[in-house]
């Protein structure tokens, strides 16, 4: 049993939907697709099908059909596309089935099983067909009828736009128009501009094939068919660049009303007519370049290579040289200018030395230094101390040392002691003395002092000097 | 009534804006035609001074009926380029595919692998391998690395002819033919044998003989030294300071 098909209704607003979801966000709308598995599947014979039942319609006036009369149409195609087919019944019955699911023929009528349906072409199956049937193509004389139409119906919206006082008059009389009126008979340019892209193509692949199959004797032919075409397209170019001039200025002053009547939508609808309008004047531009670098390729292929080759030969010929090229090869000649020489400024050439390790001193440098003061400070700071009649050497140096620097006290308990000598008694029996806490020496018995000048008093043995040592020195 | 000649010397013509590109065009090699039409315009203008100028370094300026300028060294004067044997080949297929009336549905445009395919089946695909590897060796060789030679020569090929103003390299795939394309086929134009023609051509100094061993059926010839390529780099003299 068959499926009920969805209302029209409900197709048109789910149409009206996905268009919606398309502007807002076209990667949701092709998920969506993906998701569903949206696939389209016709054969030649479901195509024909099509066409004829949208022949018919137009020809008998029919907004749908009944079960018979589809099952006729689909006889009479198949006896045109497939004559001799067997049981042409049931291949229409799957034909009917395939063109319901992928929702290209919908039932229409709602009895359901009760009785033979009602069917109708869906919005994708005449837009197929259509797409294989149009033949419109712009021509001067329907592209002046249409910016015509176009300029009358812009003139009578800007007359409402200035005299629009409500919400009301700007939706019924502004956008209303500019959305159906005006913006179909853009769209009706559009089309034929379409149209007439592909009688171009179909021009170029007329010559090509003219060219194929008579050579020299199509020049003619070739040369008409391309001047039709230059001149159908330098004629629409004109139109276009006159009247598109002409509707923009009428659209800026629509534009102009509704920003100051606050009518965001209808300034909205006028951009967008003006958009369309660019794109229109902006194709008659770009293809009559495109064609005019055809025209003038082709000219050059028909004057330098067909008009001096009637008889084809060249290219045989060359197809033969090139296949025994390597038999005998050889090589075209052609100028070649040197690279210009920049001479650059004179520089000293780099020595560049061997890596080695840097030279390095091997003695330390001699330093200059200070003038050691202490002697002379530790002889004074014991003559101080002599000045007290000490009795002992330790007596001596527990006077001096406090004054120096303990680092310094070692060499200065040697020089005090060398300045002490001549008043050392010559006694063998000497005592270990701690001096401080870091020195311990062998003490000394003083004489008294000698006379301050012409003294003769004999020095002790140089090994009756004090021998010093800092504790714990063996 | 003809229009009075744009260029009255050869002072004119050297003090014409459009002088340097096409001067410098003219002496790296480039073909001139009616695509680059300001450049063209100038020198049919300028035509019969610049012959005269060129005639002094040693070049003859050649305008072909075709519809395009080039300059030809004739002495030691300017330097020489010999097209290499990929350049040839590949030359040569382009010159096809310009007089094929299948080109000119396209509008003039061919791919990349048409022209390959026409190589390779008026060659052969072992042929046109080997003439593209000219190091080669017979018998020790890779298929692959050899192929992969060969398109390498191949595309390098296609660089040199749109440098020379014979193509447009419209994109890696698409290429745009151009009337000087015809020159490949100049050997076989005429009703000369194309062994006479060629001869003719040498003896006029269009063309050079290139040292090639083998021919179409050795499908593993090779070329002594690479020759082509060699003679290529090494223009034949410096021009005078």
């Amino acid at each position: 049993m068959p499926e009920p098909d969805p209302s029209p209704h409900d197709l048109d607003a789910d149409d009206d939907a996905a268009r919606r979801s398309a502007t807002r966000d076209p990667t949701r709308l092709l998920a969506a697709l993906q998701r569903d598995r949206v696939s389209l599947e016709l054969r030649t014979l479901d195509l024909c099908f099509l066409v004829a039942l949208r022949i018919r319609s137009a020809r008998e006036g029919l907004a749908c059909f009944e079960e018979p009369e589809l099952l006729d149409v689909f006889e009479q195609v198949c006896d045109l596309v497939e004559p001799g087919a067997d049981n042409t019944r049931k291949r229409a019955t799957h034909a009917i089935q395939r063109l319901r699911d992928q929702r290209l023929l919908r039932r229409v009528d709602g009895a359901g099983i009760l009785g033979p349906g009602e069917y109708s072409l869906t919005r994708l199956a005449t837009g197929i067909i259509d797409f294989l049937l149009e033949d419109e193509a712009l021509t001067r004389e329907s592209l002046t009828l249409l910016t015509k139409a176009l300029l009358v119906n812009l003139g009578d919206v800007a007359s409402a736009a200035r005299k629009a006082t409500s919400a009301e008059d700007w939706r019924t009389r502004v956008i209303g128009p500019l959305q159906v009126t005006v913006a179909d008979l853009v769209s009706g340019i559009e089309r034929r501009q379409r149209g007439l892209d592909d009688q171009q193509d179909d021009v170029k692949l007329r010559i090509g094939e003219l060219l194929q199959r008579d050579w020299f004797e199509s020049v003619d032919r070739c040369e008409s068919l391309l001047e039709v075409t230059a001149t159908t397209l330098a004629e629409l170019n004109e139109v276009l660049l006159h009247d598109a001039a002409q509707m923009t200025s009428v659209l800026d002053e629509i534009e102009r009303a509704a920003a100051a009547a606050d009518a965001a939508a209808a300034e909205e609808a006028a951009q967008r007519v003006s958009e369309q309008i660019d794109r229109v004047a902006a194709w008659g531009r770009t293809r009559q370049r495109a064609w005019s670098d055809y025209y003038q390729y082709i000219h050059g292929y028909l004057r330098d290579v067909v008009r001096l080759d009637p008889e084809r030969a060249l290219s045989e010929r060359l197809r033969d040289g090139l296949a025994r090229f390597l038999d005998r090869p050889f090589a075209l000649l052609a100028a070649r200018a040197p690279a210009i020489r920049v001479p650059r400024d004179v520089t000293g050439a780099v020595l560049r030395s061997p890596v080695v390790r840097p030279p390095r001193e091997r003695e330390r440098p001699l330093v200059e230094e200070d003038r050691d003061d202490a002697a002379r400070s530790v002889e004074d700071l014991v003559a101080d101390a002599l000045a007290a009649s000490p009795s002992t050497l330790s007596a001596v140096l527990r006077t001096v040392l406090p004054h120096l620097p303990p680092a310094g006290r070692y060499l200065a308990t040697g020089r005090a002691t060398e300045a002490v000598a001549p008043l050392a008694a010559d006694t063998r029996d000497r005592r270990w003395v701690r001096i401080d806490g870091a020195l311990e020496i062998e003490d000394w018995t003083l004489a008294p002092a000698p006379p301050p000048a012409g003294s003769d008093a004999a020095a002790p043995s140089s090994n009756a000097a004090a021998a010093a040592r800092p504790r714990g020195a063996p | 009534m003809t229009d009075p000649p744009a260029f009255a010397s050869l002072e004119d013509v050297v003090r014409a804006p459009q002088f340097p590109d096409a001067d410098l065009a003219l002496r790296a090699g480039r073909h001139v035609d009616r695509d680059e039409a300001e450049l063209y315009r100038f020198l049919d203008d300028a035509e019969p001074f610049l012959v005269e100028l060129y005639d002094r370094f040693a070049c003859q300026l050649v305008r072909r009926s075709e519809g395009y300028f080039f300059l030809l060294p004739r002495g030691d004067r300017l330097g020489l380029r010999h097209f290499t044997i990929a350049e040839m080949l590949v030359g040569q297929s382009l010159a096809l595919a310009y007089l094929d009336p299948a080109t000119v549905a396209a509008g003039g445009r061919v791919t990349r692998d048409q022209v390959l395919a026409r190589l390779a089946g008026l060659l052969g695909d072992d042929t046109l391998v080997a003439a593209l590897n000219p190091r080669r060796r017979r018998g020790h060789h890779d298929a692959r690395v050899a192929e992969e030679t060969a398109r390498t020569e191949i595309g390098k090929a296609l660089r040199g002819l749109a440098s020379l103003g014979f193509i447009d390299l419209l994109d890696d795939e698409r290429i745009r033919v151009r009337a000087p394309l015809l020159r490949f086929a100049d050997p076989v134009r005429g009703l000369d044998e194309p062994g006479v023609a060629l001869e003719r051509l040498i003896a006029e100094g269009e063309i050079e003989p290139l040292p090639f061993e083998g021919g179409a059926d050795a499908p593993h010839a090779t070329t002594p030294s690479g020759a082509a390529q060699t003679a290529r780099s090494e223009p034949r003299a410096e021009p005078d300071a």
